[in-house]
């Protein structure tokens, strides 16, 4: 099963760049994106995700994505829209109102979280969980037990959201209905977290066992096989995504 | 050389003992086939040669279990996977990576495995399972059959002086498994590597092992070349083992008095015994 956060294969310039370029410019692009306040500043990123997400053929992924991010960002927009009394008055509330510098806040929020959103993700959809790892311990020295964390945490997610696949559907086999309403479906849902819990510490027993078995002890910073040299280019996009942070903070 | 003496071991969690006083030499390079019903003790078996038992699963442990010289109990998990290769049961539990390739090298860059020799390694494991054209591959991507293949591919891949591996072919087709098989017996003929697997089908085990040993609560029922063990048809068949339809057809000639030779392992064994029973 192909999954959420899972490598996809590819050559675009996005799979070639070093593992930690890629990193260090999905985090400067969501402080970025958090910093500036200017609809235009977070569309135009918007816009840049998009095309990198076309360039490396992940467009539908991507969409995807953004379907799950603006639906989740739609509450807290709305929470903005209703808690920020700003510019002309267009309806009033019984605690203030809901003006032009209320919707442009419910824009600023949705906009933002799509624009943070998507750079990370992509970065995971465009890199090897283990390079990523890897990377991270030869070139930024972090200790390999915590990288060994970070994959297992990655790799666990499509792992675990199967098996949560797996119950539901033994469940529906079983009679359980779990069509319906988000209340109605967590209600359901809430007692198959038991099994679920059950199954992955045992899994997550099983996997530390079997990388014990495989030496994990004796890894040091040395051990990794791949080299993760920088290019030119990671040095043109570090500056471009530090530009993108100061225009972010100016804007 | 793996020795066992008396070893007895209970889950904490348990009420009898899950091995109970198994006493056991495998030379080197012998190719010993484990097999029994379900429960009988078979990947405690092998929880015991792997260090796994007693060093991660609590219990009781007595006896004793030595590999190459070093006594498990007082020798590291690690110390003894430098030794032990093994495929656990569970494959998907013991993959670490989300790529054939990353998940190869996971071991090899761990021991230390000099970095000029890797590739070579990681092809010959992949090319001897036959499965050189994963290695880019993502493992969710894989089958189950293709991901046991890497398991047993990325252990291959460390060269171990030992190899335990519990039921490696339970979700491959029979083409792929005998060729597994194929493989681990030449590890075992050609480098000398001991081989101690878990196996349900006791075709294969009587085809490739040097020697099967028939677990039952624990304790071993059978233990000896497969043309002896097969030959006791009614004792494998009270543990719910079926022998091999070639060696059942050999065994009932032989009690009709018509063959007075051993029980046949492979098929080309009895048809030779049904040529010469004819003629």
């Amino acid at each position: 099963m192909r999954g959420f956060l899972e490598y996809v294969p590819g050559s675009s310039l996005l799979h070639r760049m070093n593992p930690v370029t890629k990193l260090a410019c999905s985090l400067l692009a969501i402080f970025a994106c958090f910093l500036a306040n200017s609809l235009v500043f977070l569309a135009a990123v918007l816009v840049v995700d998009y095309v990198l997400a076309a360039r490396c053929k992940l467009l539908p992924q991507t969409l995807g994505l953004s379907k799950a991010v603006a639906s989740f960002s739609l509450m807290l927009a709305i929470i903005a829209l209703l808690t920020t009394p700003e510019g002309t008055p267009i309806v009033g509330l019984p605690w203030g109102y809901i003006g032009t510098g209320s919707l442009r806040a419910m824009a600023l929020v949705v906009l933002r979280l799509l624009a943070c959103a998507i750079p990370l993700f992509l970065t995971f959809y465009v890199t090897k969980v283990n390079d990523i790892s890897n990377a991270l311990v030869k070139v930024c020295h972090v200790p390999y037990r915590y990288a060994f964390v970070f994959t297992s945490t990655v790799r666990f997610i499509p792992v675990f959201m199967n098996d949560m696949e797996g119950i539901m559907e033994a469940q529906t086999a079983r009679g359980v209905e779990f069509d319906g309403g988000l209340i109605k479906r967590l209600r359901l849902m809430a007692p198959l977290c038991v099994p679920l819990l059950v199954s992955s510490v045992r899994k997550t027993n099983s996997a530390a066992i079997a990388a014990e078995v495989r030496g994990f002890s004796l890894r040091t910073r040395e051990s990794g096989h791949k080299r993760y040299p920088f290019a030119p280019l990671d040095a043109i996009t570090f500056a471009a995504c530090v530009a993108l942070l100061v225009a972010g903070v100016v804007l | 050389m793996i020795e066992l003496q008396n070893v007895t071991f209970r889950y904490r969690e348990g009420t009898a003992p899950t091995i109970n006083d198994v006493s056991l030499l495998i030379p080197d390079g012998q190719f010993v086939g484990v097999t029994g019903a379900a429960g009988s003790g078979k990947s405690t078996l092998t929880h015991t040669l792997n260090g796994i038992v007693p060093h991660c699963y609590p219990g009781d442990f007595y006896g004793k279990v030595l590999i190459c010289g070093s006594d498990t109990v007082d020798t590291s998990l690690t110390d003894i996977s430098r030794m032990v290769g093994s495929v656990c049961q569970d494959v998907d539990s013991q993959m670490v990576s989300t790529v054939v390739e990353d998940e190869m090298l996971f071991g090899l860059e761990n021991f230390g495995v000099s970095h000029d020799e890797i590739d070579a390694r990681v092809d010959e494991a992949l090319a001897a399972m036959g499965i050189s054209d994963l290695r880019e591959r993502t493992i969710a991507g894989l089958s189950g059959g293709q991901r046991q293949k890497v398991a047993v591919a990325e252990i291959l891949a460390l060269h171990p002086a030992v190899l335990v591996l519990d039921e490696p072919t339970a979700e491959l087709d029979p083409v792929s498994s005998r060729s597994v098989f194929a493989q681990l017996k030449e590890y075992a003929t050609q480098r000398g590597t001991t081989v101690v697997v878990v196996e349900q089908k006791i075709a294969l085990l009587g085809e490739y092992a040097d020697r099967i040993l028939v677990l039952k609560n624990g304790a071993i029922l059978l233990d000896g070349a497969p043309s002896e063990v097969l030959g006791h048809a009614d004792t494998l068949l009270a543990e719910g083992i079926n022998c091999p339809r070639s060696t059942t057809l050999v065994e009932r000639l032989r009690r009709r008095g018509l063959h007075e030779g051993r029980a046949a392992r492979t098929v080309d064994e009895a048809v030779d015994v049904v040529r010469e029973v004819l003629a």
